[in-house]
């Protein structure tokens, strides 16, 4: 009785690491999930042989619960090993909503005056509201969220009389967004950095912006005026991708820069995602490992109360 | 215990096995354009329209408001904005309001355009496009019809032609 109990333990404890540590590759190898079925399997097998063998109506019982509890706590860790999807980092447009079946639909926040105060993102769940994701893990079902700040780029475009130009994003997630993403990588000097690139369809011009940190931008200028400060590099391209004269110009700490015709600012700043990882259901989880405990708990007062019965009935015969 | 418990016990946990499941076999989407937005709330920024004044659409509450997001360099956006006028002036005192967003540009582009087709409708400067962005526009123009309560009743991506504008608001202006 007490080796099933001990793997039963064993099984809740894994999967439970399995919540408050999500998202590691380990949970969905093969022979990790292949190892916590064969657990589960032998408690199952080992509470059936007990509680076939006990007399006690109570300790069949609490055997039961726990063969059942470890069974639903087994399944949700095999189920999310299994079946679960990749681990997704949700990268979103400020304004931009996605929606992730069976969660509800993530709101991206418009960026306050387009600086680093960026409201959190919320997901809407239906029948439940909206709930604030922020960078502690929130749980939802069988995934948690968790919001990371990665650094974006507002570009800003005016013409050379300084009046403002769309900014568009053909190949972005948002059209209309003058927020880039930064979402590719390019090797530049042996310096491996983001990029990402806009167009401005009224100068029927291209634009492709390179971010530096500061560290970067003062390497790439030997220590010149950017050091401190972050850094945009603007390469502009007619609206045929062919290089235009003067093209090339690095924005710092967001001031603008004459560059192919247009005057370009790019403001470095942070904005959320949001990842997601599949974790164990929690409810049915939670749910498991009560009947675990109240099994345990009700096995261990039986044998407690047979105990201290034991030897007045002994000592009755006597 | 009896052969039914367990049975009991075993229905139990495949009803449990669907539940921790089911999740993990839906997909993820995201909006396709503004026609995903039907049934939301419009967002209300405060903006300035061509001649500086402050507007919103908080304003517009108990009309339905039809917004077409343009810009001076789309040529559809060109071509569409004599139909607006027209429906404009076809349902100006039906319950119906025209509004012109103009995305990214600057206030004397955007009334130098509107004065070169003799729009009279308003025209509003949306500077940083968050109109653009959260009406999730694939492209432009977009426009976009809101009942006399902000919300959002339907969307279009690409430019519409006068009978496509009547269709959508006639009923409109019916229940209304």
């Amino acid at each position: 009785m007490s080796a099933t109990i001990a793997v039963a333990l064993v099984v809740v404890a894994a999967v439970v690491v399995e919540l408050v540590l999500p998202g590691k590759a380990i949970y969905h190898a093969g022979w990790y999930n292949v190892a916590l079925s064969a657990l589960v399997v032998v408690v199952l097998l080992a509470g059936r042989r007990s509680s076939r063998r006990t007399a006690d109506a109570r300790l069949r019982f609490a055997t039961v619960a726990m063969m059942t509890g470890t069974a639903i706590v087994g399944l949700s860790g095999v189920a999310c090993g299994l079946f679960a999807p990749d681990d997704q980092t949700f990268v979103g447009a400020p304004g931009q909503r996605l929606r992730v079946a069976s969660l509800g639909e993530l709101a991206f926040p418009l960026a306050s005056s387009e600086g680093a105060a960026a409201g959190a993102v919320t997901l809407e769940r239906p029948l439940r509201g909206a709930v604030r994701i922020g960078e502690s893990p929130y749980y939802a079902g069988n995934f948690v969220l968790r919001a990371t700040p990665r650094d974006v780029v507002y570009v800003e475009a005016r013409d050379l009389r300084g009046n403002r130009l769309t900014v568009t994003q053909p190949s972005g997630s948002v059209f209309l967004s003058p927020v880039l993403l930064m979402e590719h990588r390019q090797s530049i000097a042996g310096m491996d950095l983001p990029y990402d690139s806009f167009s401005v369809p009224a100068a029927r011009r291209v634009v492709k912006a390179v971010m530096f940190t500061a560290a970067q931008a003062a390497m790439l200028l030997r220590g010149g005026a950017a050091l401190g400060e972050p850094a945009v590099l603007f390469a502009v391209d007619d609206e045929n991708e062919r290089p235009v004269a003067n093209a090339i110009a690095l924005s710092a700490g967001g001031r603008a820069v004459r560059a192919g015709g247009l005057m370009l600012s790019g403001q470095v700043t942070t904005y959320p995602s949001v990842a997601v990882a599949a974790t164990p259901n929690l409810i049915a989880t939670a749910f498991g490992a009560l009947l675990v405990l109240g099994g345990l708990t009700a096995a261990i007062v039986t044998s407690l109360s047979r105990r201290s019965t034991a030897p007045q009935r002994s000592h009755e015969r006597s | 215990m009896s052969r039914y418990v367990y049975w009991a016990i075993a229905a139990a946990v495949l009803a449990i096995a669907f539940i921790v499941l089911e999740p993990f076999f839906a997909s993820t989407t995201t909006h396709a354009g503004p026609q995903g937005l039907a049934g939301e709330a419009a967002p209300v920024f405060a903006l300035r329209d061509d001649r500086g004044g402050a507007v919103s659409l908080d304003a517009y509450r108990g009309r339905i408001v039809v917004m077409n997001l343009w810009a001076s360099w789309c040529p559809p956006c060109r071509a569409e904005m004599p139909d607006l006028q027209r429906l404009a002036n076809a349902y100006a005192d039906r319950g119906i309001a025209i509004v012109g967003v103009n995305e990214g540009e600057s206030p004397q582009r955007a009334r130098a355009f509107a004065d070169s087709l003799q729009i009279r409708f308003p025209i509003w400067i949306d500077g940083t496009q968050r109109y653009g962005r959260t009406y999730a526009a694939l492209g432009l123009p977009t426009t976009v019809i809101l009942d006399a309560n902000g919300v959002v009743l339907r969307g279009f991506d690409g430019p519409l032609t006068f009978a496509q504008m009547q269709a959508a608001v006639a009923p409109l202006v019916h229940k209304h």
